[in-house]
């Protein structure tokens, strides 16, 4: 029994110097729900060109359902929608889902498709004649036209505005409720952090960060504390310290400004947001405006990537 | 595979100016042809009237293999639409093959919308010719095809245009299309496919049976263009 729906093992991928994914180690398994985020050029397209054997990998090896890519397409297990996936012209949406319903191993009736990719009333059209969201969604019926074990899209939202947007993402529920491993690509992270049970962070053409949504956002740092400190409230043999706020417990980040003369507006980044704002307290600080709020998944990102970022700069600096 | 072949056809048959091109194009070029030269006169050794009608029906199954292959493949890839069909279970020669049934189609029509204006004009041939001549041209139009196929991997959709047409206007210019090779052109035109092309109707000519060197030339380049065309798609998938 194979409980692995896909493996990346030690897969790299170059274009000329570029190195596009660099030391890929990865699994999924059955009924997940994983969102691939990512900068552009972060290797997410290419990832999942591999994946499905549109592109061979320089080194390692890439299996679905323990065998190669093709082979499993060819049994009907899996479905894709490519970020660039043309689509034949002079025909009708219906005939183009039909087309996609006959060919596959284990084809769905092509009202069903039509009604979970919600294109039922543009069943008629010209495929030539849509809008760029509309393409998109023939492009995801494509993709389910039948029963495949694993769903991969490429980017699908993009294109969409947003209340086309929110429609989308319950159909893609809808697949991953049904007991499908569903792999995603996007850039909104909203929609990684709403739908997906598991977040894979591409940077550089490498794997840094692999975990649930909360985790993610856990690893860089959870919440952050804004205040404002008035000098009029400080004690009148206290002077203020910015080493005070920097030695709080957790502080990742820390952000003061005056603009205000005897008013300065502190923002702290940290890991532990209760010992750090039981410490302000403790070192005799009376802070106003007091708020603590968690960081979304987009900060989170930032800051992961950011600090790689930085690092690899400081790298080359000190090789130079 | 075949649900593709007959969406390939019936898109093929929706696309109104393509059907004006390779359908009526080349009849009205006989038609005009055959005054300009004086409908009367002799051509090649065969009256004007039957060696145009043979010539541009060649002309206008040529032009529709080669541009609609090269052109639409060639879209098709910078599209992403052969990425996304590579998806699915279908096997790789699936599309070329739809592609090729579909221009097929289109042919016979081409050939015998001229072969009919040929036959108002009293080009007089028996049934038996009449049949053979047509299939001899139908199955002829495969060769390019094979090219266009072929053309259609080898280049992007901006270059392909130029491309096919220089193709195109040059074999059929050195080919006989607009007028009878002759002379030191000739022993040229025995390696001009087009040539070979129009000289499968030969045998319609008293005292003349199928020119079977015409046949071999349009086979090996058959099989240079199969080649030619599965080395183009192998590079053409390794760089998806």
């Amino acid at each position: 029994m194979v409980t692995e729906v896909a493996a990346f093992r030690g897969v790299g991928k170059s274009y000329g110097r570029v190195r596009a994914v660099d030391g890929l180690d990865l699994v999924l398994r059955p009924g997940e729900t994983v969102a691939l985020l990512g900068p552009n050029g972060a290797g997410k397209s290419t990832s999942l060109d591999l994946l499905l054997g549109l592109r061979e990998p320089d080194q390692g090896s890439v299996t679905l359902f323990g065998g190669t890519p093709r082979a499993a397409i060819a049994d009907g297990r899996v479905g894709a929608m490519l970020q660039s996936g043309g689509l034949m012209t002079d025909v009708k949406v219906r005939e183009l889902v039909e087309l996609a319903c006959k060919v596959h191993p284990r084809g769905r009736s092509v009202t069903g498709v039509l009604t979970d990719a919600g294109i039922t009333e543009i069943a008629e059209r010209r495929v030539d004649k849509l809008s760029g969201g509309q393409e998109q969604r023939v492009r995801f019926a494509l993709a389910i036209a039948g029963d495949s074990d694993l769903i991969v899209l490429d980017e699908p939202t993009t294109g969409m505005d947003v209340s086309v947007r929110q429609a989308f993402w319950a159909s893609m529920r809808a697949q991953a409720d049904s007991g499908r491993t569903v792999l995603f690509a996007t850039h909104y992270l909203e929609e990684a952090d709403s739908i997906a049970d598991r977040v894979l962070v591409l940077h550089r053409g490498r794997l840094i960060a692999d975990g649930s949504s909360a985790e993610i956002k856990a690893r860089a740092g959870a919440r952050r504390i804004a205040f404002e400190l008035h000098d009029a409230d400080l004690p009148a043999d206290v002077r203020f310290d910015e080493a005070v706020l920097r030695s709080l417990p957790g502080v990742q980040a820390l952000d003061v400004t005056a603009r205000v003369p005897g008013v300065r507006t502190v923002r702290i980044r940290t890991a532990d947001a209760d010992a750090g704002v039981a410490g302000i307290y403790r070192a005799g600080l009376y802070p106003r405006g007091l708020e603590v709020t968690g960081v979304g998944l987009e900060q989170a990102f930032l800051t992961i990537t950011g600090e790689l970022d930085r690092r690899a700069d400081a790298e080359k600096e000190s090789v130079r | 595979m075949t649900t593709l072949i007959k969406l390939e056809i019936l898109r093929t048959l929706r696309n109104r100016r393509y059907l004006f091109f390779t359908v009526l194009y080349p009849a009205l070029m006989y038609v005009f042809f055959i005054n300009a030269y004086g409908s009367g006169n002799q051509a090649g050794g065969l009256p004007v009237k039957t060696y145009f009608m043979v010539s541009m029906a060649t002309f206008g199954a040529v032009g529709a293999v080669l541009t609609g292959n090269a052109q639409r493949i060639s879209l098709e890839r910078k599209s992403g639409w052969t990425r996304q069909l590579r998806l699915t279970a279908l096997p790789g020669r699936a599309y070329t093959v739809g592609k090729i049934a579909a221009t097929a189609v289109t042919t016979l029509p081409a050939i015998l919308v001229v072969f009919a204006a040929g036959a108002v004009q009293g080009v007089s041939l028996s049934v038996p010719q009449w049949i053979g001549l047509a299939a001899a041209l139908w199955l002829g139009s495969f060769v390019f095809a094979a090219l266009g196929v072929a053309l259609g991997y080898a280049a992007a959709p901006d270059a392909v245009q130029p491309i096919v047409m220089i193709t195109y206007m040059a074999m059929a210019l050195l080919g006989g299309t607009w007028f009878p090779v002759s002379g030191s052109l000739e022993t040229f035109a025995r390696f001009n496919p087009v040539f070979l092309y129009n000289k499968l109707a030969t045998f319609t000519r008293p005292g003349h049976s199928l020119d079977l060197a015409a046949v071999a030339g349009l086979a090996a380049f058959f099989a240079v263009f199969v080649a030619g065309a599965a080395v183009l798609y192998r590079r053409d998938a390794r760089r998806a």
